[in-house]
């Protein structure tokens, strides 16, 4: 008899686990470089909706029914946070009355969780600076360290929702990491050291003296190597949302095109960049396809700088197909201008 | 890496919510309700010896019964009113939403809500004081229209303040496979153009609720970032007039019945991609027919009158555009039209009807940003005043600003 409901327990699990199967876990992300990196995660166990396409701004979405609709079945919500969503993530759980994933459940993630912040403000900030964040620049996910972390949080939390399959997210999780690690250090790096040990030497600062003690500079490759001959150069950008970006690879961001986060360039804003741009010797121009390139060709004409249009998130571009080919793109573009003289 | 950590369950669900704030004073203050104040003001001028106002509570076939003293357009600086707006988590289960609109003279409460959040199948209550979620704009605070003014079907209607009733709502959102939001409402009934209750002798007393409405709200899908809306709803409720026939200041005869009104909207949506609303385009129309049968319970001047009734039969739509023609600018066009049908009959006595009133505005706007508006708006109308048409020219300059944590506003 023992015997019997053990072997039938057996065959019923599987049976179970296949039953949730036949049914994709619904997965709705804010932005479509969350929806990438979830996608990485889940596999084909589920089906991801992303709201804001690549090529909008996700701080200007209008809400809508179709969002709601894409919303109401969901298991799991993933946003970016740090109030990025503020305008139109509220009406768009609220209109579609799904209680699974309303804020403080499992069921609704918030993305910023764990990732390395900038831009935090310490001091208190009014609305007078332009449309600046409580809690810190919420354009994150630049810094593909920050890829890197959310996808763990997200592996953590479909982990809890779906415990029948965290093998596969667990799997799914270190494949993303090894790539990402592969892209960022160079295949050479990542075999002879654990990539966790070179993200935090990177993030200290202190990878090179690493590798100079121990005669391996020449190993690095990926992206860390297309980056590092144009180490502390000078840029500008349009919005404050390279600043994770120009974090990571070293770069320094001095100035944007708009006199305050969210407020269109002026011309004597534009006066001041350009005189920013001869003195520091900018050489580069950052900014989305969504705003407008009349600014910036102003400036390049003056300077003689590079405007760069790239997209920010997946989608935005052709190319710019997942996160790591929205991160690959950008890398590759940022260092052909820097490197065009 | 490990995946350790996901065993603690609760651990890390707690640690999600809270590490998303810098510091421990953000989560305290996060537990306030978010507190916002909404400034509303504006300089109009017209080309009338009364004020637009008062001729719009004088139209043909839509005159009130004057219940109480409206803030009047003045000719100059106008402060419309102050919204104060507290609006929060209750509990896992509700949320409370409170409105007050702070006018010169006093205070109004706009809004006092209170909203599940987590009933099953798409089921959501609410109770209070709110706006009904009848036609399009109804549900619609005055800072977020698209023009200063209410279209005229509204204003003549519902009155300034639209409907905004106290009672409960039901809704559900429909589990098709597009989108589709439908509800009743019980409400108290005491909107004073359509649903108005005095309840004093000689009209009887009657108990609430005493309104009630019933909407749908249709999105069918739409390829990317287009949405077509349709809307069709309905109001059922009693209503008591008590009127002033030879302007002696004292009522003589008194009426009481029955309101139907029916609405049919149409909203047809474009979300650019381009930042600061460059290229959004919003096309609104919307369709109000009301038909008032009562009785007419007393009459002063003249008793045979006594005990027939009157039926009143008035319409009104509008339609408007509005485009963002450049960054953090905008510009619309509104027709308007009220009382193609426009007629009152006493049974077994006299019959009138009147002409329609039309109206025609252009309005354009500046959003330096997201919490701050300056909008210019000129207004051609011809509106029937005792059997008279009379032109208006009217030229209104606004400027709205939102101070605190402003929620995003719904569809």
């Amino acid at each position: 008899m023992q015997n019997l409901m053990t072997s039938m327990m057996l065959i019923a699990i599987p049976l179970a686990a296949q039953a949730i199967g036949a049914e994709k876990i619904n997965i709705v992300t804010t932005t479509t470089d969350l929806g990438s990196i979830a996608g990485y995660i889940a596999g084909d166990l589920a089906r991801v909706t992303s709201l804001c396409p690549g090529n909008q701004d996700p701080h200007y979405l209008q809400v809508r029914p179709s969002l709601m609709m894409a919303a109401r079945n969901a298991d799991l919500w993933i946003r970016v946070g740090m109030d990025l969503e503020i305008g139109w993530e509220g009406p768009i759980l609220d209109g579609c009355r799904n209680p699974k994933i309303r804020p403080g459940l499992p069921g609704h993630l918030d993305a910023s969780a764990d990732v390395l912040r900038l831009e935090v403000p310490t001091q208190r900030i009014s609305r007078e600076f332009g449309d600046v964040h409580p809690q810190g620049n919420p354009h994150y996910w630049l810094d593909p360290y920050n890829g890197r972390i959310v996808a763990r949080t997200i592996a953590q939390r479909l982990s809890i929702l779906f415990p029948v399959y965290q093998q596969e997210f667990h799997v799914n999780l270190e494949r993303f990491c090894s790539e990402l690690d592969t892209r960022m250090f160079g295949d050479q790096l990542v075999r002879q050291f654990d990539p966790n040990q070179l993200w935090a030497r990177q993030i200290e600062g202190t990878l090179d003296s690493l590798l100079a003690s121990q005669g391996k500079t020449d190993a690095i490759g990926g992206w860390l190597a297309m980056t590092r001959p144009f180490r502390g150069q000078k840029i500008v950008t349009y919005h404050r949302s390279w600043v994770y970006l120009a974090n990571r690879f070293g770069l320094e961001v001095v100035a944007e095109l708009e006199p305050k986060p969210g407020i269109p360039p002026s011309p004597r804003h534009l006066e001041m960049v350009a005189g920013l741009v001869k003195q520091h010797g900018v050489k580069l121009i950052l900014q989305e396809p969504f705003y407008s390139t009349k600014a910036a060709r102003w400036i390049c004409d003056r300077t003689g700088a590079r405007l760069v249009v790239v997209a920010n998130s997946v989608g935005g571009q052709e190319e710019a197909r997942d996160y790591l080919a929205l991160i690959d793109l950008v890398v590759r573009q940022v260092c052909a201008a820097l490197g065009g003289n | 890496m490990s995946l350790l950590a996901i065993f603690s369950i609760t651990s890390s669900l707690c640690l999600s919510g809270s590490a998303a704030l810098a510091d421990p004073l953000t989560a305290v203050q996060s537990l306030n309700p978010d507190v916002s104040a909404v400034l509303d003001t504006y300089w109009q001028t017209d080309d009338v010896r009364d004020s637009t106002g008062s001729l719009l509570e004088a139209i043909d076939g839509f005159a009130g019964t004057h219940a109480h003293e409206h803030h009047q357009v003045d000719g100059g600086f106008n402060m419309r009113h102050l919204e104060l707006s507290f609006d929060g988590c209750v509990d896992p289960y509700f949320r409370g939403t409170a409105i007050a609109a702070i006018l010169e003279d006093g205070a109004e409460m706009e809004v006092a809500q209170i909203e599940t959040l987590s009933l099953p199948h798409g089921l959501r209550l609410k109770v209070g004081k709110f706006f009904s979620d009848i036609g399009y704009l109804n549900p619609k605070h005055s800072h977020e229209w698209d023009f200063v003014d209410q279209p005229l079907v509204y204003r003549l209607l519902l009155g300034e303040h639209g409907l905004n009733e106290i009672g409960a709502q039901v809704s559900w959102l429909v589990p098709t496979p597009f989108y589709m939001l439908v509800g009743l409402e019980a409400l108290q009934g005491k909107n004073e153009h359509s649903f108005s209750y005095i309840g004093q002798d000689p009209l009887p007393a009657r108990d609430g609720p005493r309104l009630c409405v019933g909407w749908l709200k249709l999105a069918p899908g739409m390829a990317g970032a287009n949405t077509l809306h349709l809307g069709g709803s309905f109001a059922i409720g009693r209503h008591q007039e008590a009127r002033d026939g030879n302007e002696d200041g004292d009522p003589d005869h008194w009426l009481d019945g029955q309101t139907g009104l029916y609405g049919l909207d149409l909203v047809y949506k474009r979300d650019s991609t381009l930042p600061y609303g460059q290229g959004d385009l919003a096309i609104e129309a919307e369709y109000l027919y009301r038909n008032k049968n009562m009785r007419i319970v007393g009459h002063l001047l003249d008793r045979s009158l006594e005990g027939r009734c009157k039926t009143d039969r008035q319409d009104g739509y509008y339609i408007q555009a509005v485009y963002g023609f450049a960054p953090r600018w905008r510009c619309g066009l509104r027709w308007d039209q009220a009382g193609l049908t426009n007629s009152s009959k006493i049974e077994g006595s006299t019959s009138k009807s009147w002409d329609s009133s039309w109206r025609i505005s252009g309005s354009c706007d500046f959003c330096p940003s997201e919490f701050s508006r300056l909008r210019f708006q000129l207004s051609k109308a011809r509106l029937r005043v005792a059997d008279t048409a009379q032109d208006v020219v009217e030229f209104i300059v606004q400027l709205q600003v939102s101070i605190g944590a402003h929620g995003a506003h719904a569809f």
